[in-house]
């Protein structure tokens, strides 16, 4: 029985199911975690306790919560084109699910090794901006549609930025193996890309906060212009989906940073997996700080930052890049 | 494996078809998208079939992140949500646009069909997966002219879209 099942989960095809149920369970968790976590971020930037009431310094906070979103009853809106409604939820978050494949944990804790795992990211993570378009189109609303557009504008600004910033990383290793990457950084702190690429890395911080739609650039579900932006006539766990997607894109996107830029698993004692999620926690932990620190950018200002500066920026560092590379070979 | 093959074949000449029905029958704009989105996915599975994961990850990350989003916003920019100005209305009527888009769909099909049925090729292994230096190098030396032209195409393309920006504020 046991030597049928190892042998079943050595399938390639059974390793993917499994990773993906692993995944799943991680987002889930993640999801609970870092709402709560972000509740208390905010509480203590702006001199209040957060949530506090239910459990323990308000531990349970997250449970209540999601016993909420899924117990409360899901809207379509009058005239709402019900099957982009209903399916933009599923479209922000299926993708997530895929791009936690290929990010190499630890060299044994991965997903899927596949040689392309950068590419991969980069691919299905697009297709959130596909998500919030039809959210915004099928509400029938607006506000909705608005933060669709500014969602679209957006992504398709700070793709490029993120895009270059990462290529110049590819460049200097010469592969898009996320694992590949992660490993070429394990000699020692000065040999993080964090040091040998800053100004990449701060491209692509800027870049993948921007992509997350999270504050300073949360334009498309600006609260106080749009309602709620693309997510305003969601309701219940559609809502609640939307919200696990964003949480799991950050994850996504600090991952990506930690094996890109900040060595991966590699760390001063016992090299591990939990090295990685330290770092990407630590990236997420900034994210939030950026939140509620930074006011919200005006839409020019979102796109000046973008093409007049972190485009013209990462073009450089990419052409700097590839002629030192050039070079030393 | 393939089985597994097989059945993957299948799964995506059904997104393939199915995706490409819905592009072409829906009056809702947005869902004609979706359905070309569909294909364009299917496209991607196949070029995975062929062990060509670099090619299948392009499609999608250009054709479904970028192209379609592009189409999608000038959707948004030049209609109205909801109602009949988000549906497309056609100058022949129903019955003969039925028959145009089946003649259009199958003709193309009826050749392919009887040229794969008289010489049906015999199912090749599978070639190993070309690894990304060598697709860069054939790019930038014996395909460089046509991967230049395809470079001047797009510059055209977007010199033009400025320019006709431009003319567009003048006039306003």
């Amino acid at each position: 029985m046991t030597a049928q099942l190892l042998e079943l989960l050595s399938h390639p095809l059974g390793q993917m199911i499994t990773a993906l149920a692993a995944i799943m369970v991680f987002m889930a968790v993640n999801g609970m975690a870092l709402q709560y976590a972000e509740r208390k971020v905010a509480g203590f930037i702006q001199r209040r306790p957060g949530p506090y009431e239910v459990g323990p310094h308000g531990l349970l906070q997250p449970f209540a919560d999601a016993g909420k979103l899924i117990s409360k009853q899901l809207v379509a809106p009058l005239g709402a084109d019900r099957l982009l409604f209903w399916i933009a939820p599923l479209v922000s978050v299926a993708p997530v699910v895929v791009c936690f494949l290929p990010i190499p944990f630890s060299p044994l804790l991965t997903g899927m090794n596949i040689n392309l795992g950068l590419l991969l990211i980069l691919a299905f993570s697009g297709l959130n901006t596909l998500a919030l378009c039809l959210a915004g189109w099928g509400s029938n609303n607006k506000y909705s549609l608005l933060g669709a557009a500014r969602a679209v504008a957006q992504s398709v600004a700070y793709e490029i930025p993120l895009l270059l910033s990462v290529l110049a990383v590819a460049f200097q290793v010469g592969s898009l193996d996320l694992a590949a990457i992660a490993a070429s950084q394990t000699q020692g702190l000065l040999s993080w890309n964090v040091l040998v690429q800053p100004l990449a890395f701060i491209i692509f911080f800027i870049s993948g906060i921007a992509e997350t739609n999270r504050a300073p650039f949360d334009l498309p579900e600006a609260e106080s212009e749009l309602t709620a932006g693309f997510h305003t006539e969601y309701s219940g766990m559609c809502f609640g989906i939307f919200f696990l997607a964003e949480y799991s894109y950050m994850v996504v996107v600090c991952a990506v940073a930690t094996a890109l830029f900040l060595g991966g698993w590699d760390g001063p004692v016992f090299p591990g997996p939990w090295w990685f999620l330290a770092k990407t926690f630590a990236l997420i932990f900034a994210m939030m700080w950026f939140r509620w620190t930074f006011p919200r950018v005006r839409f020019d200002q979102l796109l000046n930052i973008c093409w007049k500066w972190l485009i013209p920026l990462g073009l450089a560092n990419l052409v700097a890049t590839a002629a030192i590379v050039k070079w030393v070979q | 494996m393939e089985q597994l093959a097989h059945a993957a074949y299948g799964l995506y000449l059904v997104l393939i078809l199915a995706g490409a029905w819905a592009a072409v029958r829906c009056r809702n704009l947005v869902r004609a998208l979706l359905g070309l989105i569909m294909t364009l996915f299917g496209v991607a599975g196949m070029y995975f079939l062929m062990a060509a994961p670099f090619m299948a990850l392009m499609q999608i990350l250009i054709y479904v992140g970028a192209v379609s989003v592009l189409i999608f916003f000038a959707i948004m920019l030049t209609r109205t949500p909801g109602g009949e100005a988000g549906e497309e209305g056609g100058g022949a009527r129903p019955a003969v646009r039925t028959v145009l888009a089946l003649l259009s769909g199958l003709l193309p099909a009826a050749i392919l069909a009887a040229v794969i049925l008289t010489k049906a090729p015999q199912s090749l292994p599978l070639k190993p997966e070309l690894p990304l230096g060598r697709l860069g190098q054939f790019l930038t030396g014996p395909y460089v002219l046509a991967f230049e032209l395809i470079s001047v195409v797009l510059l055209a393309a977007m010199a033009g879209a400025v320019v006709l920006g431009f003319e567009r504020r003048k006039s306003a």
